[in-house]
């Protein structure tokens, strides 16, 4: 009796393996817990959504031909760079292809560095784990590992942009101010090392800046010190929560700069929530606002996995799409046992891409593994986000 | 010099904020004995709860808010109560002290994830700037420190002039002697939860209107300074913490003033460090401690 189930038994088991969709793995990495939660709820939801999208579209095609559907698997780092670095160690030791995230500069930083420094460097035992970062903006932080690659907006180009407009449109604004977020790795490298440059370059005159950390309430001495300045620009590198408690300060105080100036991470839902009345006006450079076809229908997607389209969330979006396409043109087998023989195939073909598809148009890629993503402006109108400029005009 | 003054007025305005947390942890330890680690998180609860009222319709008048975070507060008070304290032997003091760090947690968690970590903008109730020749003072901080002072008196008369105080202080000084006269220990050490959770319902509201957004980030900071001030002010003491909020809070703008936001929280633990090492029984505090 036993004899005679054996054959059946195994033939049911082989057609059940043969019956099983093959699938490529993408991990996530964010904060989905903590106070920044919400970039990593948001980016998750994109991520799904774009997988589920390459996958009702029959997924993507492996070296022999056939045929796998990605799936998606996120991890919660609480944008803490000790638990960051502990979660790319657990996603290099799964089936992963790669690792999308992480959302905070201050979890990116230490855990590329625990990256192999050079692709192929025998005496390098770094992780040999690609990553792809969506939402981590702090400058420059790819050049760290060549396995390190970011889909995040150049903020350098951005405000470059935004104080040549702004010279322009306001030829009487001669001078600026600044508001940093003293102890969050974003907030700070914005102002100092993006903001206060670019506007010098645009040949503001920097009147100083005022300083606050991220959990702080009281904001009086800082925005007394706005208004001693008196300049005709500030510009606020901080995160939404301490963005609306600095705002509702001046509004308190009574200050009124010609232009107000945000950072790119505040261009969120979180701003308009937080203090929309008081943030009216606030002119941020973002890499994604939904004004094309695409990108409407992929905030419209992304809102079915209760996301929200911003420039962080809308990167990941556009990453799964460029993974697909590395996935593709790197005949990426598929096969568990040969992970990491894939993973280097696609640290190769994201390493090689000069260009890539974005939802705001083609994104350049920099021999730096950065992207230069196509921008606009936004300022908070009525709280929503209206589009205020296109640079490039179209 | 006029700066330096505004900075300090701010500061103490502000400090008021502080002193309404303070008050919240002192009255439990005047109690029980015990530390509630968890009092500014529920506080900073109460007050999201608040906001649900809200959901209700347009229209709804911003005090709604402040009556809801009351009563919310209240809910939270007798929740962390039975949760943390109940069940726990009383008897091993870091026992409690772990349960409520682990309900400090949790509120903290459960906050984050129904809101997914997004600021709420905070109703206002009073928003008026009072200005005398370029020094101003912020009307919700002095409405915050006029609130304070009634707290404290209506909770010294609660203590002093009610039967439920009487059998407060008795928990208090000798619990089991006060179980011998008939008091039911558990029942007023529940009830002392419920008052400090309607005020720091309260608090946590009045904090979210003055700082005009509420955050999960609040919670942490608030539960650091609330526990420096009852430590400063003296264990136990409610006038104490009320003049350890406005001391801490002045403090640190005028050290932020002079040397900076990055220097700020060192000169405030140096404080902490000089009444630990000078006055362990803080300003109102005997000193001795108990025997």
């Amino acid at each position: 009796m036993r004899n005679s189930l054996l054959p059946l038994a195994l033939a049911l088991a082989t057609t059940g393996v043969a019956a099983q969709e093959k699938t490529i793995t993408i991990a996530g990495q964010g904060a989905k817990s903590g106070v920044v939660r919400s970039f990593g709820l948001n980016s998750e939801a994109a991520l799904f959504a774009a997988a589920d999208q390459i996958n009702k579209s029959g997924g993507v095609t492996l070296a022999d031909g056939s045929k796998a559907k990605l799936k998606v698997e996120y991890y919660d780092d609480r944008c803490n760079a000790e638990e960051g670095i502990s979660v790319i160690r657990r996603i290099a030791g799964t089936d992963a292809l790669i690792a999308v995230g992480p959302g905070c500069s201050n979890v990116a930083e230490p855990m590329f560095g625990i990256l192999q420094k050079k692709a192929g460097d025998a005496s390098d035992t770094g992780l040999q784990m690609p990553v792809f970062t969506d939402v981590a903006i702090k400058v420059g932080l790819a050049k760290i590992s060549e396995w390190a690659f970011r889909n995040v907006p150049n903020e350098a180009t951005m405000y470059g942009s935004v104080f040549g407009w702004l010279k322009t449109k306001y030829p009487d604004a001669k001078t600026i101010y600044g508001g940093v977020e003293e102890d969050f790795a974003h907030s700070r490298a914005s102002w100092y090392a993006v903001m206060k440059e670019k506007a010098s370059a645009e040949k503001y005159e920097v009147l100083g800046e005022s300083k606050w950390l991220l959990a702080d309430t009281n904001f009086s001495n800082q925005v007394r010190e706005m208004k001693k300045a008196n300049a005709d620009v500030i510009a606020i590198s901080a995160h939404p929560f301490t963005t609306c408690g600095v705002l509702k300060e001046m509004q308190r105080q009574g200050v009124k700069p010609k232009v107000l100036v945000g950072l790119t991470s505040s261009s969120s839902l979180e701003t308009l929530q937080g203090c929309g009345a008081q943030a009216e006006g606030i002119i941020i450079p973002t890499s994604f606002a939904p004004v094309s076809k695409e990108g409407i229908a992929a905030a419209e997607a992304t809102a079915k996995f209760n996301g929200s389209a911003d420039l962080h969330s809308m990167a990941a979006w556009e990453n799964m799409f460029i993974l697909k396409q590395v996935i593709e043109s790197q005949k990426i087998s598929g096969d568990k046992a040969k992970v990491q023989e894939d993973r280097a195939k696609i640290r190769e073909g994201l390493a090689n891409l000069k260009t890539t598809n974005g939802l705001m148009g083609t994104v350049k890629r920099t021999d730096e593994r950065e992207a230069d993503k196509p921008y606009l402006f936004v300022h908070a109108k009525d709280n929503k986000w209206a589009v205020l400029h296109n640079p490039s005009g179209n | 010099m006029l700066d330096l003054l505004q900075s300090l007025c701010d500061g103490v305005m502000f400090g008021a904020t502080y002193a309404l947390i303070g008050i919240g942890f002192t009255l439990v330890f005047g109690v029980m004995h015990k530390i509630n680690m968890a009092y500014a998180a529920a506080s900073v609860g109460a007050a999201y709860l608040g906001l649900i009222v809200f959901a209700l319709g347009k229209g709804v008048p911003a005090l709604a808010v402040f009556g809801a975070a009351f009563v919310a507060g209240g809910v939270l008070g007798f929740l962390v109560y039975v949760l943390a304290f109940h069940f726990i032997p009383l008897a091993y003091p870091l026992a409690t002290l772990m349960s409520t760090v682990g309900m400090l947690l949790l509120i903290d968690e459960v906050i984050v994830h129904v809101t997914a970590g997004m600021p709420q903008n905070y109703p206002s109730l009073y928003d008026k700037m009072f200005d005398a020749g370029g020094f101003t003072v912020r009307g919700d901080l002095l409405m915050i420190a006029a609130v304070s002072v009634v707290c404290m008196l209506a909770l010294l008369a609660l203590l002093f002039r009610t039967r439920l105080g009487l059998a407060t202080r008795a928990v208090s000084q000798q619990p089991i002697a006060a179980q011998l006269c008939g008091i039911q220990v558990a029942r007023v050490n529940a009830t002392t939860f419920i008052i400090t959770g309607l005020l720091g319902g309260i608090a946590g509201a009045l904090i979210g209107a003055s700082v005009g957004t509420l955050s999960p980030l609040l919670t942490t900071p608030l539960t650091v300074k609330g526990l420096i001030v009852t430590v400063i002010g003296g264990l136990g003491s409610i006038p104490g913490a009320i003049v350890a909020g406005f001391l801490v809070g002045g403090l640190e703008n005028v050290v932020q003033y002079w040397r900076g936001v990055t220097e700020r929280d060192m000169y405030v633990m140096l404080l902490l460090f000089l009444f630990l090492v000078f006055r362990p029984g803080g300003l109102f505090g005997g000193a001795k401690g108990r025997d």
